[in-house]
């Protein structure tokens, strides 16, 4: 009884929905301020994630003459395929839904929630929306390859399926498995931010471009869903990356300090640089996974 | 003219094989990457621009016509208000043309301060097309700081003019305020700072990776095609035409000081960036001659002239507004008003080079390669035809808009 009781509130409180909705959307706060103080600018309170998140969720849902049925239907797909992700990712130490297989299902979720991200866009028949998806689609195919051998680095040098083992291994070697394997943590790294759509990889939601990319026409609660999926897939990445090469964390505290170093870094990064072009992004994305995959082959070898 | 319509126009063929391959993306009137209301239509091929068609006519104000009802003196004012940003540069213009419909010849020191308020306003007006370029390639950090610096410039202008936008420093017959000794000093001091700061970012602009793996290469204008189609300004300077109206038809106080042009060969989006970082080392130049002039002038900085009844005549003046060549044709009939003033702003000129510019490129980089032209799309819409039985506006072919014309000619 006690057991189902903690499955449940580790699954819906801590470190489960709650939480993590909560954190990450507080995480985009402190981006965006970061963001604006590093531009000079004095930029929104950190909670205006929550303020817009609420507000979305008070308007009205308006449908387009022309959208497909999906419409509707992929949002919501896009945010419980976030929330699996979540769940299954180690939060200091803890996963609520772990299993020993976790990295192919953790894979397959990333691509799932890309691709859902995608069908939405199609869905709702804008060009603008077309050509983001037809964009987002394209950085797929780009990053997935090289993140995936990026994250198999680690996985592979400690012999397990499982995140979570990886840190736990981390924490009781002491070491980082960055300082390791340091050009499958960059590769990673610069992954994380085309998988986050982060500048200077937000080739799909480029707003001068294409105006708003997937979400153009989506309003109210389904932009509310595709916000915080958003904000919980960045969350989500960053702790996949403190889990499998930047330390690990056994508690919370050790945790929200790690993310928050790794969150600056970030955000630095995505200050300092120019919108890439679609094209550019494939080459770096090839160029990259090439990289990472011999080392996977040479650590494979010795 | 016919022949480089028949070579842009397309055929019925090649219409129908467009529309085959491609699929057609609206840009505006609406869209973030447009700071005024226009429309392209932009037809693509997944990523690459097949072809562009340019619809203006979004903005059309009837300045012209309202410049006929009212007097020389209340049309100052209000062809200030034709453009936001280069509204210096339309006073100095309109007030030139008024000026050679009356034989005025202004004194120097006037000359040496719409000058200086010229070059003040080319340097705001760049810092803030470097601002937009940055952001339309998605480099926020770099637009927030150019701008943060064309502060100072427009904290200047303040000083001087008394009004950061439009300056009504200029009036015929010379400017309306002195430059006071006292203020020179700090005019200097700023000076000096923007141009370590306009240095700086020069550094940026031609530095960083990423910014030249977008901005050269693309949206490439030949030199032949920059003079086929009569572009000017940075834009035409960029492809490698040689052509400055302040230094080949010099008026106020160019032709006393010494300056020079800024040309590059490649005409794409870099060469752009160059030269107008050029050009703002060079209006800090200019504004510093024309400072250490100002003592040897003497201190009559306005002519009295009675503009209640300007003698019948036609007069033409022309200046390099930030963007370009701006032409002002006047003539008067002896009254107070005038009978007819013709504006030309640079971007009238300018937008022809958009398809040329535009075809082949990727999508990525039409934001970018619409503000490289430093497009002003409100100074550029001088008509609309609107019909006024059922309100509905129309646009005209070439042999239409002739025949429309020769129409109106009869009816007179």
């Amino acid at each position: 009884m006690m057991q189902a009781l903690y499955f449940f509130f580790s699954i819906l409180v801590f470190p489960g929905l709650l939480f993590i909705i909560n954190i990450s959307l507080l995480y985009t706060g402190i981006m965006r301020k970061l963001t604006a103080r590093m531009q000079n600018r004095i930029g929104p309170p950190v909670w205006q994630p929550f303020l817009d998140v609420i507000k979305l969720f008070s308007k009205e849902n308006i449908n387009t003459e022309n959208a497909r049925p999906g419409f509707t239907f992929w949002p919501i797909v896009v945010l419980a395929s976030t929330f699996v992700l979540a769940l299954m990712i180690p939060v200091s130490g803890m996963a609520p839904l772990a299993t020993s297989v976790d990295a192919i299902i953790i894979i397959y979720f990333f691509a799932f929630t890309s691709f859902s991200l995608f069908m939405a866009g199609l869905s709702s028949t804008n060009p603008f929306a077309v050509t983001g998806s037809i964009r987002g689609l394209v950085q797929i195919f780009a990053y997935e390859f090289p993140f995936v051998v990026a994250m198999l680095v680690p996985l592979f040098f400690v012999g397990t399926l499982s995140p979570a083992i990886v840190n736990a291994y981390q924490l009781q070697s002491g070491s980082w498995l960055f300082f390791n394997f340091p050009i499958a943590g960059v590769v990673f790294f610069i992954c994380l931010l085309a998988k986050a759509e982060i500048p200077p990889f937000h080739v799909p939601d480029a707003h001068q471009e294409i105006v708003g990319g997937y979400h153009v026409e989506y309003t109210g609660t389904r932009y509310a869903f595709m916000e915080i999926a958003r904000s919980v897939k960045i969350f989500v990445l960053i702790s996949l990356g403190i889990a499998l090469f930047f330390g690990g964390a056994s508690n919370i505290f050790l945790f929200i300090a790690e993310s928050l170093i790794m969150l600056f870094i970030l955000t630095v990064i995505s200050v300092v640089a120019a919108r890439v072009r679609i094209n550019q992004v494939l080459k770096l994305y090839w160029f990259l996974g090439f990289i990472v995959l011999i080392e996977l082959i040479v650590r494979l070898l010795i | 003219m016919e022949s480089r319509n028949d070579a842009n126009r397309e055929t019925k063929q090649e219409a129908a094989d467009r529309k085959k391959r491609t699929y057609a993306l609206p840009i505006g009137p609406q869209h973030p990457a447009l700071l005024e209301s226009e429309n392209l239509e932009v037809f693509l091929d997944g990523e690459v621009i097949k072809d562009v068609i340019v619809n203006v006519g979004y903005l059309h104000r009837g300045i012209e016509r309202a410049l006929q009802n009212r007097n020389y003196i209340q049309c100052i004012y209000l062809a200030e208000r034709v453009c936001g940003i280069c509204s210096g540069v339309h006073t100095i213009s309109y007030c030139q043309a008024v000026e050679n419909l009356l034989d005025l010849e202004i004194p120097n020191r006037a000359k040496y301060i719409r000058t200086i308020i010229a070059e003040l306003e080319r340097i705001h007006s760049h810092l803030l097309w470097a601002g937009v370029l940055a952001h339309e390639l998605g480099f926020d950090m770099l637009f927030q700081i150019v701008w943060r610096d064309r502060e100072l410039v427009m904290e200047i202008l303040e000083e001087l003019t008394g009004n950061r936008v439009n300056y009504s420093m200029v009036t015929i017959g010379g400017v309306r305020r002195d430059i006071s000794k006292a203020a020179i000093p700090r005019v200097f001091k700023v000076i000096g700072s923007l141009e370590e700061r306009i240095r700086n970012h020069m550094k940026v602009f031609l530095n960083d990776k990423i910014l030249l793996s977008r901005t050269s290469g693309t949206g490439t204008l030949k030199r032949s095609e920059a003079e086929e189609l009569s572009l000017v300004g940075p834009l035409a300077r960029a492809s490698g035409v040689h052509y400055d109206i302040r230094r080949d038809h010099p008026y106020a106080a160019y032709g006393m000081i010494g300056w020079d042009t800024a040309t590059e060969r490649g005409g794409d989006v870099q060469s752009r960036v160059i030269v107008r970082m050029k050009e703002l080392l060079q209006s800090v130049r200019i504004i510093r001659n024309c400072l250490m002039k100002l003592s040897t002038t003497g201190d009559k900085i306005r002519l009295e002239k009675n503009c209640l009844a300007v003698p019948e005549n036609e007069a033409m003046s022309r200046a390099e507004a930030p963007r370009g060549e701006l032409i002002y044709y006047a003539r008067s009939n002896g009254s107070d008003r005038p009978e007819r003033v013709k504006i030309r702003t640079p971007t009238y000129s300018n937008l022809l080079g958009l398809r040329p510019m535009l075809k082949g490129q990727f999508l990525s980089d039409l934001p970018m390669i619409v503000a490289s032209l430093d497009p002003c799309f409100s100074c550029t819409d001088r008509v609309a035809l609107i019909d006024t039985s059922t309100w509905e506006r129309k646009s005209l072919t070439e042999n239409e808009f002739r025949r429309h014309i020769e129409n109106r000619r009869r009816e007179k």
